[in-house]
């Protein structure tokens, strides 16, 4: 039989790397960087973007950063433009950019408006000034309150809030709190992610020094388990391990990652994944600019994954839905049973009642969720 | 060439005393080697001779001398320094005259010293006491002839001061080589009698032996007999090293090289051998050497199970070079199949592993070293056990013994004190303090063996601030009150975890074992238990949690790539691990037993 990994990609994600200041926890591609060095970066992305006009079409459109909301209204403007050339905005049906509380103005909201930008993913992280002074964020609680209820008002239908949780002196309370004020304002969509100690980051720094120590792992999984029951009591669907969405409000183009299908990638440090090949774009901006500009390839990162590899990423990635991998799908895809490859494991981790089927989906069981990384090694 | 111009001999010493480095200077001085070719510590061949600072193998040189317009001969035979190769001195002695016993200026005489000039002079060899590193500011050249006089009892009216550093005093040594080292006896007409002193394992040229010649004549083609392995072998080269090995037509009566004979395998060489000629045999064999005896014993365990083949092969090779190393096949239940492995003493064992590790490409899970003990059971069988596994239940134990060892420690007056306590703390009984001089004493223990061979040797070196040093030798067996520690796994006995202790110690090991343990073994889905145990009584518990939370948060289109090599590399991780049940315990632990420290 054919092996047929991937449609061909209908996901476009394009990548902005700059920062008006970078968070003490993010390890993402990120800079701050004057006027001039943004504008040259923009006319790459635009002959990046407008090299893929016409071969692929695109059901989503991703946005992110760095803080896309961080450009002034004309680079904005400029970006959106570039955008929308090489796309058929009649197939897209999901359309998102990142904003940062503390970048967004009204204006920058009616761009993105006029521009067919259909969902807004808002990074407030907190509604908690201390919260949001330890992550090293920009804004306060209330400019995050604001920019939301701005963002209504434009007509804005499909919203996420990205919050996060476990920071070292984060109470239980206050991560209620933040919950509460969260769904007052009733969002489509909720991320809620625990912190994460990166690599090269000043709280790793920090908590290495020192300076700080992390938050009891019980306390943290109590945040975890709270979020869960919340959102869900409050009509959330937990679909992935750190989202939840009103129904029908789940990100497609995030779905894409998870079912490990293809994407395109445009921007620094932007990864695509066509046809089982995942490659990367060169990260230094300036490296990107001028490879661009001298039409010399600014792949950085190229990996072709034999099969059986490719098949054991999609069932990892999977694994990260709440609703688990479609064997029938997985079958379809590769050919085979996920049985025939990683039968052993299975067994054993529905032994362990780590992992179960439901009808005919492998998924997470609650006790496996909460150590998913631990599951998802056997998969390896 | 006639023996009246060779002379052979050793230079013996105390660990750094400046042993390789004068051996350095006389190679240069008579031109052995190029100053291209020069290298520091010429004769230490392993890399892990020369990054540890110490010898581990003896080896030997051929030096050219024109002495009041003769041409001489001198064969240098290097010798180890460490307390665990005494063994290897004894043998490089054997081939020898006369040695350079070399004590440090600043140091003083030091228990390796004390040592080696008692072998030497059990030998028979002639003595040149010789005072090293005398250019350094801090060096007293005759409180430290004072200190030989009083603990060696040799004259040192004779003795040499030499600097290997600025080279003064170098001509002297060669003076004294030739003065006052007799030059071999021996008849070359006589049949072959020739002592095997040593012998490497070469991949190409099989086994080569060094060989020190007493009698007779060995040459290309003849047929070789070894005497106590009755095996013969048809020589192909013979030669001398200097110090890489150089072909000659023959060896004969007082000279030291090499001979290569088609030996296949080292089983087939005996070192302490006496060769001689196959047809025309000598009468009488040398008296060769006592085989070294193995002191500290450990499992070895291939991580993966499938690796025992390729670890047994590779313990061969080892041992081919190195025959005071020895290795049976042994079963444990935690570990699989493996081998237990016996040693001259801890640094040994370490340069085994090492060698092992670096050499083949097998991880590998090394136990806990532990002493041979001696057990008397009730029906008066007496047994030995080399695996505390092996350790009869108690009701048929009437005596439980353990091997006690004589240490001698020199040290600086000073620290006579903390010395005792140390000595103490480790059942030492005290036997007496002798001083060489107002600032320097000889301390004589007994102490078991078990207590010495762990950390002993750095608690020692720390108390002491690095001028302690310590020899001993094994003076027998003894009766202790020793209980077999258990330690569980979630209620699982882990039988490579097995210690012996005093039973007085038992409790205190017991829980900082487990405590160490704790630290070692990562947490597991569930809870893990850990418990130490004498007989069916727990003494120690300790708990690891299970894990709560482990689980990554964000994973998006970029990091796909980083998430799998990170889970990758965590299933790596896990590989080298063993399990016990479905606990994975790392390697590490295996050997936390051994330092019971916080």
């Amino acid at each position: 039989m054919k092996f047929k990994k991937d449609l061909p990609p209908n996901a476009l994600y394009v990548h902005i790397p700059f920062c008006a200041r970078k968070c003490n926890y993010c390890d993402f591609n990120s800079v701050v960087s004057g006027t001039k060095t943004i504008d040259l970066y923009l006319s790459a992305l635009e002959s990046e973007l407008s090299a893929l006009k016409g071969q692929y079409v695109f059901k989503t459109v991703f946005i992110g950063g760095g803080t896309p909301s961080v450009l002034t209204e004309t680079q904005l403007e400029k970006l959106l433009c570039a955008v929308i050339r090489c796309i058929s905005v009649s197939e897209v049906q999901e359309y998102t950019v990142e904003a940062n509380p503390g970048t967004l103005t009204a204006n920058k909201i009616r761009l993105l408006k006029e521009y067919g930008v259909n969902r807004i993913s808002l990074g407030v992280q907190s509604f908690q000034d201390r919260q949001l002074k330890f992550l090293g964020r920009i804004h306060s609680g209330d400019d995050a309150r604001k920019n939301f209820i701005l963002l209504r008002q434009a007509g804005f239908e499909n919203i996420n809030i990205d919050l996060m949780f476990g920071c070292p002196d984060q109470s239980l309370d206050d991560w209620e709190n933040d919950l509460e004020t969260a769904v007052e304002l009733n969002p489509e969509h909720i991320s809620a992610y625990a912190l994460t100690y990166e690599e090269g980051t000043l709280l790793t720094k920090n908590l290495n020094n020192g300076v700080i120590s992390k938050l009891d792992e019980c306390i943290e999984l109590d945040m975890y388990k709270t979020v869960i029951d919340y959102l869900t009591h409050n009509g959330y669907n937990h679909y992935e391990i750190s989202n939840f969405a009103k129904p029908g409000c789940e990100c497609s183009h995030n779905l894409v990652y998870w079912n490990n299908m293809g994407y395109v990638g445009a921007g620094a440090g932007a990864v695509s994944s066509i046809d089982g090949a995942r490659t990367s774009n060169e990260n230094d901006i300036i490296r990107y600019v001028n490879g661009i500009g001298e039409g010399k390839n600014i792949k950085s990162f190229g990996e072709h994954l034999p099969d059986d590899q490719f098949a054991s990423e999609t069932v990892i990635m999977s694994l990260r839905l709440r609703q688990g991998i479609s064997n029938a799908d997985f079958y379809k895809r590769f050919g085979y049973k996920i049985e025939d490859q990683f039968g052993d494991q299975i067994n054993r981790l529905i032994g362990d009642g780590l992992i179960c089927y439901d009808n005919e989906r492998l998924k997470l069981t609650e006790k496996g969720l909460f150590i998913a990384d631990t599951v998802m090694t056997e998969f390896v | 060439m006639s023996t009246e111009r060779i002379r052979n001999f050793c230079i013996i010493a105390h660990i750094d005393h400046g042993k390789s480095t004068l051996a350095d200077r006389l190679l240069e001085k008579t031109n052995t080697i190029t100053s291209r070719e020069f290298r520091n510590q010429m004769l230490d061949d392993m890399d892990l001779e020369r990054e540890r600072g110490i010898t581990i193998k003896a080896s030997a040189v051929a030096l050219k001398l024109v002495c009041d317009g003769k041409e001489y001969n001198l064969n240098l035979i290097d010798t180890p320094g460490h307390v665990d190769f005494s063994y290897e001195v004894s043998r490089s002695l054997g081939a020898c005259e006369g040695v350079l016993l070399l004590v440090d200026a600043s140091q003083g005489v030091e228990a390796q010293t004390v040592a080696n000039a008692y072998l030497a002079m059990e030998h028979n060899l002639a003595v040149i006491p010789v005072i090293s590193k005398i250019d350094l500011p801090q060096s007293r050249p005759y409180e430290v002839l004072a200190e030989m006089e009083k603990t060696l009892g040799i004259d040192t009216e004779d003795a040499l001061m030499v600097s290997s550093k600025t080279g003064k005093g170098i001509d002297e040594i060669f003076d004294a080589v030739i003065k006052r080292i007799p030059p071999p006896k021996g008849n070359p007409n006589a049949p072959l009698k020739s002592l095997i002193f040593d012998s490497v394992y070469d991949e190409y040229r099989g086994v080569i032996v060094y060989l020190r010649i007493f009698d007779g004549t060995v040459k290309v083609g003849d047929e070789i007999y070894m005497m106590k392995t009755n095996r013969s072998f048809k020589v192909e080269e013979v030669g001398i090293f200097k110090p890489k090995m150089v072909a000659k037509d023959y060896l004969s009566a007082g000279e030291v090289g090499y001979c290569i004979a088609n030996i296949k395998s080292i089983r087939d060489v005996k070192v302490g051998d006496t060769v001689t000629h196959y047809k025309e045999r000598t009468a009488e064999p040398l008296p060769g050497y006592r085989p070294p005896m193995p002191m500290v014993y450990c499992g070895i365990y291939p991580t993966n199970n499938t690796d025992f083949h390729p670890l047994r092969e590779a313990l061969e090779r080892l041992s081919l070079n190195d025959s005071s190393f020895t290795f049976e096949p042994e079963t444990s239940q935690a570990l699989g199949f493996g081998f237990r492995c016996g040693f001259l003493g801890l640094l040994h064992m370490e340069i085994v592993q090492e060698r092992l590790e670096r050499e083949s490409n097998i991880n590998i899970v090394q136990t806990a070293p532990n002493v041979t003990y001696e057990i008397l059971k009730i029906n008066k069988e007496v047994i030995k056990v080399d695996n505390p596994e092996k350790v009869p239940p108690v009701n048929e134990i009437e005596e439980f013994r353990e091997p006690m060892v004589r240490a001698s420690f020199i040290l600086p007056a000073e620290y006579v004190g903390v010395i005792m306590q140390l000595a103490e703390a480790r059942r030492g009984k005290y036997k007496s303090t002798e001083y060489l001089s107002e600032k320097r004493a000889i301390l004589i223990y007994e102490l078991p063996l078990a207590e010495i061979i762990f950390d002993f040797f750095d608690k020692m070196k720390s108390a002491t601030r690095g001028y302690g040093t310590l020899d001993y030798d094994f003076i027998g067996y003894e009766a202790a009150d020793l209980v077999k520690l258990d330690i569980l796994v979630s209620g699982k006995q882990v039988d490579a975890l097995s210690t012996i202790a005093h039973r007085q110690d038992a409790d205190i090991k017991g829980r900082k074992l487990v405590k160490k343990l704790k630290n070692e073994i990562s947490r597991h889905l569930f809870e893990v238990v850990l418990q130490a145990a004498i007989g069916s009584r727990i003494i120690a518990r300790e708990t690891i949690r299970p894990i709560a939370k482990n689980v990554t948060a964000k994973c998006y289109g970029g990091d796909i790539t980083r998430k799998r090599k990170l889970l990758e590399k965590q299933k790596e991780g896990k590989k080298r691990m063993k399990s016990i049940g479905n606990v994975e315990i790392p390697q590490k632990a295996f050997l936390s037993v051994l330092s019971t420290d916080e």
